[in-house]
């Protein structure tokens, strides 16, 4: 019965129900119309046809020159027969802030017709470091630069009873830090971050020149740069900022940053490097550090970002890569002017980032700001993927088949990420 | 067995305390026969004292996490003590839930010229070099958070979660490491930024007016949850400021009234003892908290509101419950509680800040025996040390602090390196 076409009458306004007949099959249908509920076919299942109809299109409104329509805006109240008055928009006399309307992009000062490709805090990029490298012209080096690991496997940097104050930061933060039996990732993993921290600043009385840092909360970076065709952006607040009062060394020498000029940059075709970027027309594609001039600690020293996830570390690396090398271009063109050109002493950034258990390093080295074209120098971008502090911290053992998998507790404890950590703090000061 | 310690814990809320027990012992041993013991299960007023001092006895033998767990397993309506608190006058209705006599000087120790340092447990003089560094580091972290950040404006009633609370941090940080190089006991401290702290208590008792267990005694119970700005935490004790024995001529003020009036609310939800890690931490013992006063008892609202003595009366207030909760807390993880009372008393330190004015506070615990059966014959008392708020600077303009006061900064140093 249903598959038979049903013809649907054409309801007088005011009527409402009406019976209608279809001329093929002779079946009836009972259709109940008003204007609240819409057609409801009441032989058929609600959600069948339940759905309310389209809105008719209003009714056109003929306008007669010279014809005045006489209205009941004077009665203020409707009457049959006359017309509804219209009334100019009402404009507040005060500025509301929760009622603000903002004008149309277009209208907007900083509109410009050419967009730009913006990195922000939320986003992700879908290739991940591979399109950070692109978009930054930069070659990738895995693992840690020889300094820095010279800096961990020196014996005179730990600090004492390294190994157990670190288990013990890692504890607090997994199991003591809350009266809740398992305090959640958004609490952790800022808590172990600052007590590794503290651990590492700690360290000052043998190393003075620690103190000449000062770590800040909240900046805000913008660093704007062509590729190619594309103005391309990195703005926003994102992680914490330790800031240095001397410049970190050059990781590379003289001779390996000229020999980037023959690496090729990887593409990934029919991929567009700029996907996943916000794309914006209005924009203000300026350069700034986050800090006025004068600033006291005007060199970034490590970039320390809390991932508050499970799973992204691809898109976390690559956000690292962007504001390492934001952060980087911004401090280049304070020192080294607007132009492009190959640094004679490199800008070199460091991050880190952590969710709680494993640890993502980087080490960022800007050599050149002539991002323009894919040849000439490169950037150089070290990192170390996924470095776990620890395997396990359960509150509970993992039983499986009533064998101990887990035992409750910390477990698997890695001495050599704390270690790499500290030589990345350290790095510049001892 | 669960409901045999639940069955206990209720009898510890309403007991009269174990004098019964101790008389019968005396008996025990003049007498030939043994002794007559009340019954253990009789619905009488002995048999209930024989099953809270056999309650008591059996907890003095538990370990401290068994101690903590039975001493807060029971919930019953508490009155909510907020250290951060609005109330007019809170300072002497908070010394009075605590038993706190408050002197408005700092402890000898802090006030010692340079000369008498000679004497053993003193405070070691102040490095010029690391005072140097200390400003240095005091003015760039203040110019940082107002005007050297391009931050924009702060979210309404915000403005000290966004500008004082980072520069606290970087202070309070940057001071440890810094005075780590002369006070060794900081280089093993544990930093807690925004930790919980809490504590419960029992002081004084009412008669229940109606329901069931109508004219009995029921105590009154309170807790405190803080949350500090930042604290430090060490492994170590630090010393005490006047010997547990000391005489102090202090009064603690006592108030007859019932504490709805000061106002204070009931509420019922999970006791808790914490003092910011749990009892396996070895850092178990405070140092120094900093404090951020809210928004809302910002100086120039309280000043509008009521008089200027407010202002002070609502920073004691502040010390008060938090340093007790703080350090009371400390002392129950080392095994005391209110039958048991402190051998030795417990320190620690505060430091209260809106930014620009800061005060500083030492306390020390001497008796946790709050309750009206533990507190008879007990002429302990709680001390509490304060200064007044003391300005840090008078104004910020573009890359320059004016009139840093270096009395304070003396102070803060004075606070990090008590027990090196």
């Amino acid at each position: 019965m249903l598959k038979t076409p049903v013809y649907r009458c054409s309801a007088v306004a005011t009527g409402l129900k009406q019976l209608c007949f279809s001329s093929e099959c002779g079946s009836c249908f009972l259709v109940l119309r008003s204007s609240r509920h819409g057609n409801r076919l009441l032989s058929m299942s609600s959600s069948v046809c339940g759905k309310a109809l389209p809105r008719r299109n209003p009714r056109e409104v003929v306008e007669i020159n010279g014809l005045e329509k006489i209205t009941y805006a004077e009665r203020k109240h409707f009457v049959p027969g006359l017309t509804k008055p219209i009334f100019p928009p009402w404009e507040r006399d005060h500025q509301n802030p929760f009622y603000y309307k903002s004008p149309k992009p277009e209208e907007m000062p900083l509109y410009k017709d050419k967009p730009c490709f913006v990195f922000h805090q939320r986003t992700n990029l879908m290739e991940g470091v591979k399109q950070t490298l692109w978009l930054t012209k930069s070659k990738l080096i895995k693992g840690i630069p020889a300094q820095i690991m010279a800096l961990a496997d020196n014996p005179a940097n730990e600090i004492e009873n390294q190994d157990d104050r670190v288990q013990n930061a890692i504890k607090h933060a997994r199991f003591w830090d809350t009266t809740e039996n398992v305090p959640p990732r958004e609490r952790f993993c800022p808590t172990l971050l600052n007590s590794l921290l503290h651990l590492c600043g700690l360290q000052q009385f043998k190393h003075p020149a620690l103190g000449k840092r000062l770590l800040c909360q909240k900046y805000s970076l913008a660093a704007s740069w062509h590729r190619g065709e594309d103005l391309i952006q990195v703005r926003g607040k994102n992680g914490m900022l330790l800031n240095s009062m001397s410049p970190l060394p050059a990781m590379a020498e003289r001779e390996e940053v000229l020999g980037t000029a023959d690496s090729v940059l990887e593409t990934f075709y029919p991929i567009s490097p700029t996907i996943d970027l916000q794309n914006l027309n209005v924009f203000d594609a300026k350069t700034d550090t986050g800090f006025v001039e004068g600033y006291p600690y005007p060199h970034a020293h490590t970039l320390f970002f809390t991932h508050l996830k499970d799973g992204h570390h691809e898109q976390l690396r690559a956000k690292m890569v962007m504001y390492a090398f934001g952060n980087a271009l911004a401090r280049a063109r304070a020192l080294y002017g607007p132009e492009p050109q190959v640094l004679e002493k490199p800008v070199v950034v460091q991050s880190v980032a952590t969710n709680g258990r494993l640890f993502q390093f980087l080490v960022f080295q800007l050599n050149t700001t002539d991002l323009t074209t894919d040849t000439g120098v490169k950037n150089l971008a070290w990192m170390d993927e996924d470095q776990a502090l620890y395997d396990f911290a359960k509150v509970r053992p993992l039983i499986k088949k009533k064998v101990v998998q887990v035992p409750a507790g910390l477990a698997g404890y890695h001495p050599d990420t704390f270690k790499k950590l500290l030589a990345f703090y350290l790095h510049g000061a001892a | 067995m669960a409901a045999m310690v639940r069955l206990s814990v209720r009898h510890f809320s309403c007991a009269r305390g174990p004098a019964l027990l101790s008389n019968q012992n005396a008996f025990e041993s003049k007498s030939v026969y043994p002794a007559i013991l009340p019954s253990t299960t009789a619905k009488s007023r002995s048999a209930k004292q024989r099953r809270v001092a056999e309650f008591f006895d059996q907890l003095r033998g538990s370990n401290v996490k068994d101690k903590l767990s039975s001493l807060t397993k029971l919930q019953r309506m508490k009155y909510v003590v907020y250290p951060q608190t609005f109330a007019l006058n809170a300072d002497k209705w908070y010394q009075h839930f605590t038993k706190t006599a408050y002197i408005s000087e700092l402890p000898e120790k802090y006030s010692m010229s340079a000369h008498e340092t000679e004497k053993s447990n003193t405070l070691p003089q102040i490095d010029a070099a690391a005072l140097a560094e200390i400003r240095t580091l005091v003015c760039n972290s203040l110019l940082q958070e107002n005007c050297q950040v391009r931050k924009g404006r702060a979210p309404l009633l915000k403005e000290l979660q966004y500008t004082v609370a980072p520069f606290l941090k970087n202070l309070s940080s940057g001071m440890t490491c810094v005075l780590a190089k002369q006070n060794p006991l900081l280089r093993s401290s544990t930093f807690d930024s925004e930790p919980q702290v809490n504590f419960y208590w029992l002081r004084g008792k009412r008669i229940l007016p109606k329901g069931h267990r109508r004219g009995r005694p029921e105590p009154t119970r309170f807790q405190i949850d803080d949350k500090p700005h930042c604290q430090l935490r060490i492994p170590h004790q630090l010393p005490e400021f006047v010997p547990l024995r000391n005489e102090v001529s202090e009064e603690v003020p006592v108030v007859h009234l019932s504490p709805d009036r000061l106002p204070l609310f009931r509420r019922q939800y999970e006791n808790h003892v914490y003092s910011g890690a749990k009892v396996d931490d070895p850092c178990c013992y405070g140092h120094t908290q900093f404090h951020l006063m809210p928004e809302r008892l910002n100086r120039d609202r309280m000043s509008e509101l009521h008089s200027e003595k407010q202002l002070e009366v609502t920073l004691r207030a502040n010390a008060i419950a938090s340093l007790f909760a703080w350090t009371g807390a400390q002392a129950m993880y080392q095994g005391f509680w209110s039958n048991e009372d402190l051998d030795r008393p417990f320190v620690s330190q505060a430091v209260i800040t809106d930014g620009q004015y800061f005060s500083f506070f030492c306390y020390q615990l001497n008796t946790l025996a709050l309750t009206d059966e533990a507190e008879v014959d007990n002429p302990r008392k709680n001390l509490c040390w304060g200064t007044k708020s003391m300005q840090l600077y008078e104004n910020i303009t573009d890359n320059d602090v004016i009139g840093l006061n270096d009395q304070v900064l003396r102070l803060l140093i004075q606070f990090l390196l008590n027990g090196a």
